[in-house]
């Protein structure tokens, strides 16, 4: 079957099968290998992307369920008039990535939850921020400074 | 076998019906936001499938939160997230928006059901046991569009297993309203890690008191304890009429709660451990 969506600004058709799970047409498909595949349970939260600007993860959603929806990972988070977005800049400036296996999935766990409470109008406090990065595991950095991280992004 | 399937995505309640009625002489599963059933079909995939996706409808009975007479209705296809940013079910069923707050991770929530979650039948489905605890009832539609309403307390017969017949689907639910003014509700749930698990042990609450915080009515359920969550009724009507409970009225109140549960070892905890941690918090929530 054939599904039309947007991914990372760019409006795209695509021939899947009815069970593609949407990691694979982002990595398979479209080869865009910046979401990464850890445990495929929905534990880890390596396949994070956004669909309509809401973080989910990627190895528990029907590929189907994006037609006509925006998809945005890693490599869309940047743009066109910046390199990097806030969220990768503040990752970097407070030490949140080592081996980087989790960080793309960290920055869009980041950039949902950062975006829903600047919507909302509200700071969140540490606690707040911590608990929305409860499905991203990281193996290498103790977590401490993602979280610094994502608070700063979150404008504390 | 592989993981594959075939899949129908109704957009309306009518063609969701149409579908669900061509497809009685096929195997077929319902998928909403498909947190369980992707998983389930990842590690056990089945021949000849269909996945009947409810998660392109636009039916508003089966996408929103609405009130209606006597209670609130919520669609099955409303997300713990929908749950969550709900107002009146913050200040008015805060057991189940405690349950949704504490249900696996942010991106689990954006996308799993209330109708998933009771319709998955599992003994430590955490909107189900608040939704139990608050004596909600399932509206269940066929393919004739006939509706039934089936308390949630009864919803679940076993492990994996509902009452909803093969020409059906869960539609929604409504939870009626409060009938007094005070409050004591909320969700408890101990696990290895806080969200993110099926918990080891879980406790719904939601008891409410007149003006002169005399309780009137009072719900409790216990999910992960027992094949199917339990509704502790010897414990809600030891509540009755009393305001707060005396160092050995609490104990058997816990011990009341306890008498539900019959716990099991596994990888999670020992049955032993579930039913020491059911009682302690049991005893420590009319404190
Ligand atoms: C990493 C992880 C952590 C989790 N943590 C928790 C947790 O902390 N607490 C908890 O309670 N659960 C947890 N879960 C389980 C799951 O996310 C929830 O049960 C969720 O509510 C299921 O909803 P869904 O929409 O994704 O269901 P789906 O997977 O779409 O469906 C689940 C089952 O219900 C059936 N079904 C769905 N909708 C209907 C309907 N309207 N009518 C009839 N049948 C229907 C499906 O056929 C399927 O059998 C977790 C899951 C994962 C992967
Ligand atoms: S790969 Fe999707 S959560 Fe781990
Ligand atoms: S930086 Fe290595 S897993 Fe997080």
């Amino acid at each position: 079957m054939k599904i039309n969506f947007t991914i990372n600004g760019k409006g795209r058709a695509k021939e899947i099968k009815a069970s593609t799970l949407l990691i694979d047409l982002i990595r398979d498909g479209l080869k865009l290998k910046g979401t990464k595949p850890g445990c495929f349970e929905g534990e880890c939260g390596a396949c994070t992307v956004l669909v309509d600007g809401h973080a989910i993860n990627s190895c528990l959603y029907l590929a189907v369920n994006v037609a006509g929806k925006s998809i945005t990972t890693i490599e869309g988070l940047g743009g066109e008039d910046q390199f990097l977005d806030i969220v990768q800049e503040k990752l970097i400036e407070h030490g949140g990535v080592q081996c980087g296996f989790c960080t793309s999935g960290m920055a869009m766990s980041i950039k949902s939850y950062s975006d829903k409470c600047k919507e909302e109008g509200k700071v969140p406090n540490r606690n707040e921020v911590a608990k929305s990065l409860e499905g991203n595991l990281c193996r290498c950095t103790g977590y401490v400074k993602i979280v610094d991280a994502a608070i700063s992004v979150c404008g504390n | 076998m592989s993981y594959d399937f075939n899949i129908e995505s109704p957009q309306t309640a009518d063609e969701l019906l149409a579908v669900i009625a061509a497809n009685q002489d096929k195997n077929f599963r319902f998928g909403a936001g498909g947190t369980d059933l992707l998983l389930e079909l990842k590690r056990a995939p089945q021949e000849n499938l269909t996945v009947v996706n409810l998660a392109q409808l636009k039916d508003p009975i089966f996408k929103s939160i609405t009130k209606v007479a006597g209670g609130y209705r919520i669609g099955a296809l409303v997300t713990a997230g929908e749950v969550l940013d709900h107002e009146e079910v913050k200040s008015e069923f805060y057991t189940l928006w405690e349950a949704a707050h504490n249900l696996a991770s942010m991106q689990i929530r954006q996308v799993a059901t209330v109708g998933g979650n009771l319709c998955t039948a599992s003994p430590s489905g955490d909107i189900a046991c608040a939704l139990v605890a608050l004596h909600a009832r399932c509206e269940i539609i066929n393919t004739k569009g006939e509706l039934r309403s089936v308390s949630v307390a009864d919803f679940s017969t076993g492990v994996r297993k509902t009452v909803i017949q093969k020409n059906e689907v869960l539609r929604s639910v409504v939870v009626p309203i409060n009938s007094n003014p005070n409050l004591h509700s909320g969700f408890i749930k101990v696990g290895t890690r806080l969200s993110m698990e099926c918990s080891v042990v879980s406790l719904a609450y939601h008891i409410q008191m007149d003006d002169n915080r005399t309780i009137r009515h009072a719900g409790i359920a216990i999910g992960a304890v027992a094949p199917t969550i339990k509704f502790t009724d010897s414990a809600c009507a030891f509540l009755i009429g009393k305001s707060k409970l005396i160092d050995t009225e609490r104990e058997e109140f816990a011990g009341l709660i306890s008498d539900y549960a019959s716990p099991i070892s596994d990888v999670r905890a020992s049955a032993w451990y579930r039913e020491e941690v059911l009682f302690n918090i049991s005893k420590g929530l009319m404190e």
